[in-house]
């Protein structure tokens, strides 16, 4: 009772104040909803946490590849290791807490059908996680190393950029080790806080001789993760978080939603495998005034975007999954900008060096006379990823939204 | 169910599991809860003397005291020969052919020579940088010498030799991965990595570490204080020997024995070869700086792997002076002529700077390719091109 006297006034202070907009997106986000609801013991604390700053939105079944069948995110990831096992002896999986199947359960199950030998845990130390799954690819063995979370993989920095992208160059094509594949669980999840929510693609962008994919969905991720573990080059693969779990963050604010989220983050994957191509963007939705470039959790917000755009504006937006980071599609993004003369890119990670500034960069140099408004870019702050201010950290729909209507009224 | 499985591999069919039950049961075969409760105190008291902590299998200990580290009497050295190369112990003479072990001694004079004429060649600019190994040929020709023409070398990188050696044991390849490294680079966190991952997943592997007192100018006593490298093996569970690696049989021995098992047992292996860096770190390095020329001489003069095979050779009248003297010639010219012949050879063409980035070549580099070349059409006058292919 007192609870929501307490939420109630916090209200009317909001209305006083005149906030309109700040009520609407409070609303939005389903933050007001919990203001409103009736106090009840536990349950009340729980539903004033914030709920997920997108949508997702999953894409059409495919029949080309066979038969389909409902996945999340993390079954996807299972089924396409479990095709790389299948298929190819000498694959092995390992990383920490791999072998129980992993704290994201990736990875269930696939010990049991293996074997030890080929899904096991290793010590805790990411630099030897990938040093050792270099050794192994060196053999001409399959490689596929999980680092527990993205934040992690720093101590392994030197590995990755000094040794695997450097093998097969410094030897003269002598030695590779192109069949490593790190995965590993990244970007903002709602309550990761500085050590469980970093994008670092642009420190891996900086880096010839790896590949740094990002999915956007399951269906792309089986597709994506199967064709980096077969490219011939080192590859990384950064896996949304955000998006593992069919029942979504901790809490929604009524068990319908629950129920709809759960709906919401699976999509029906073929069973068999089959690939995506690297290095190659996709155009999800075409358009025709401004180029919207997103990749990971971060296409499903720039998606809500573009139809707000399209309500309230009547601006009509192409939008671009990059999926590959490096080496980048250049051609459809700048094929796309030449169209529209509009381009937004947005990302989790900070501004300041982020990837967004290198397609920035090479779009205004490729495609300077057609752009009608300088290239935005919105992303995070240049802070580490806080904690309790994450909803204001992150470029989410509503700052998106203005940076296009700016664009628009340039 | 899962949850149970999962916990039974974690605890397994181990050590924890059976004091578990035990413990449970209680001594008379009775369940804790059917003792009366002025029994079940008692009925542990024997198993509590015995620790269950699955971090370590150790008795209890009752009184405090810290473990002395032991640096004043380290970790022996294991030698075949004395200075004077005589057999010291006759029952680890490896007892080799003739053949072997002058293909031994003319692999460490060729070693040396090209070492004198490479060197000279960085003075004359000839080549950019060299890298001596004066004093530590016994390291290299004994180890290598013990192993098979399929096995994988590795000159650094300690990780990655540890995935080889995993791979290697998955294909039942009978190979072993040798990875060789100084006592400055096992200071290296990799090296820790290495060890540890080595060990943990049964790694058919030997770790070689050269200890030739010196990382560049840093000597031993600034880059560890504990008994050098070899003490390191068993805090990883490794197997471990130090041994004299300026006596080229004990290292053979060494190195054949750790090869066998390594591969017999798929276990990893760790040999600390104890030598001394005769020349300067690299042709960047003047050792004067922070080293006595005595200390130097000393050991040229007094313990020179090459010097101690060579007393062996001429005791056994395997080798004579004439022979010296005709090889010497010999191996300079060898590598004169190898030296020369690479000299003449261009250089290969700028265009390869961008390849083997990727397996194949992405569409931005190749941009970049077409820009240097065409740079080099207007400005070529300005690069070395002489030097290098078309």
């Amino acid at each position: 009772m007192a609870a929501v006297s307490v939420t109630a006034g916090r209200l009317l202070r909001l209305r006083a104040a005149g906030a309109e907009g700040y009520w609407r997106r409070l609303r939005g986000t389903g933050l007001a909803r919990s203001f409103l609801q009736p106090a009840s013991a536990g349950e009340d604390a729980a539903q004033t946490r914030q709920v997920a700053h997108f949508t997702f939105q999953p894409d059409p079944e495919t029949r080309e590849y066979g038969q389909t069948q409902k996945m999340n995110l993390f079954q996807s990831i299972t089924s396409a290791l479990d095709n790389s096992l299948a298929k190819d002896p000498t694959a092995v999986i390992f990383g920490e807490d791999v072998a129980f199947g992993g704290v994201f359960r990736c990875t269930v199950g696939l010990r049991d059908k293996y074997g030890k030998d080929r899904v096991f845990n290793t010590p805790l130390c990411e630099q030897g996680i990938v040093g050792f799954g270099i050794g192994i690819a060196v053999t001409g063995a399959t490689a596929i190393a999980e680092i527990q979370f993205a934040d992690y993989i720093f101590p392994a920095f030197d590995q990755i950029v000094n040794e695997a992208a450097k093998y097969r160059y410094r030897s003269g094509d002598l030695f590779n080790c192109g069949s490593l594949t790190i995965r590993s669980p990244w970007g903002c999840v709602g309550h990761g806080a500085l050590y469980h929510s970093q994008s670092p693609e642009a420190f891996f962008a900086h880096c010839p001789g790896i590949k740094v994919v990002i999915p956007r969905s399951p269906f792309q991720a089986k597709g994506l993760l199967l064709s980096c573990i077969e490219d011939k080059n080192p590859c990384i693969f950064f896996e949304p978080k955000i998006l593992y779990r069919a029942a979504g963050l901790n809490i929604m604010s009524s068990p319908c939603s629950v129920l709809n989220d759960k709906k919401k983050k699976m999509e029906q994957v073929p069973v068999e495998p089959y690939n995506i191509p690297l290095s190659q963007a996709e155009v999800i939705q075409e358009g025709s005034d401004v180029t919207l470039v997103a990749w990971g959790t971060q296409v499903h917000v720039i998606r809500e975007v573009a139809a707000m755009a399209q309500e309230k504006l009547g601006v009509s937006c192409e939008i671009i999954d990059l999926r590959t980071i490096i080496p980048w599609d250049v051609d459809t993004v700048c094929k796309s900008v030449i169209k529209t003369g509009r381009l937004l890119i947005s990302h989790e990670a900070p501004l300041t060096g982020g990837f967004a500034s290198e397609i920035s960069s090479t779009v205004q140099e490729e495609c300077f006379l057609n752009l009608e408004a300088p290239i935005s870019r919105v992303c995070g702050y240049d802070t580490p990823f806080p904690h309790i201010f994450e909803p204001f950290y992150i470029p989410d729909k509503w700052k998106c939204y203005d940076a296009l209507r700016k664009m628009i009224n340039y | 169910m899962a949850l149970a499985i999962s916990a039974a591999r974690v605890w397994g069919p181990r050590r924890q599991a059976v004091p578990l039950l035990l413990r449970q049961l209680g001594a008379r075969g009775l369940t804790r809860s059917q003792l009366p409760r002025w029994q079940q105190q008692q009925q542990f008291s024997s198993l509590d003397d015995k620790p269950q902590f699955p971090g370590a299998s150790a008795e209890f200990i009752d009184k405090l005291e810290f473990i002395q580290p032991n640096v004043i009497s380290g970790i022996p050295i294991y030698r075949v020969m004395d200075r004077q190369g005589q057999i010291i112990n006759p029952s680890e003479d490896p007892h080799l052919p003739q053949e072997k072990v002058l293909k031994f001694y003319q692999s460490m004079t060729l070693l040396n020579t090209m070492d004198r004429i490479l060197y000279e060649s960085q003075r004359q600019g000839r080549i950019s940088f060299y890298m001596t190994n004066y004093g530590e040929e016994g390291t290299h020709v004994g180890s290598a010498a013990a192993l098979e023409n399929t096995d994988l070398v590795f000159g650094q990188y300690r990780e990655a030799a540890v995935g080889a050696a995993y791979a290697a044991k998955r294909a039942n390849a009978n190979r072993v991965v040798i990875c060789y490294f100084g006592e400055g680079a096992a200071s290296e966190g990799d090296a820790h990595a290495g060890f540890n991952f080595a060990a943990t997943l049964e790694c058919p592997i030997i770790f070689f570490c050269r200890n030739n007192g010196y990382a560049i100018s840093t000597p031993t006593s600034e880059q560890y204080r504990g008994d050098g490298i070899a003490a390191r093996g068993p805090g990883y569970g490794i197997m471990s020997i130090r041994v004299d690696g300026n006596d080229v049989f004990a290292v053979y021995n060494a190195t054949k024995e750790a090869r066998r098992r390594a591969v017999a047992e798929n276990q990893p292996f760790l040999i600390e070869a104890m030598t001394y860096r005769i020349g300067h770190h690299s042709t960047s390095d003047d050792s004067s700086a922070y080293r006595s020329v005595d200390e130097v001489n000393y050991w040229d003069k007094q313990d020179h792997p090459i010097s101690r095979l060579r007393h062996f050779l001429l005791s056994r009248g395997w080798w004579d002076e004439e022979q010296e003297k005709a090889w010497r010639k010999q191996s300079r010219k060898k590598v004169m002529e190898a030296f020369e012949q690479a000299e003449r050879k261009l250089k290969p063409s700028p265009s390869l700077l961008f390849s083997d980035v990727y397996q194949e070549m992405p569409p931005q580099l190749r941009k970049q390719q077409e820009s240097l070349a065409r740079h080099l059409q207007t400005y070529g006058e300005h690069y070395p091109l002489d030097h290098f292919d078309k």
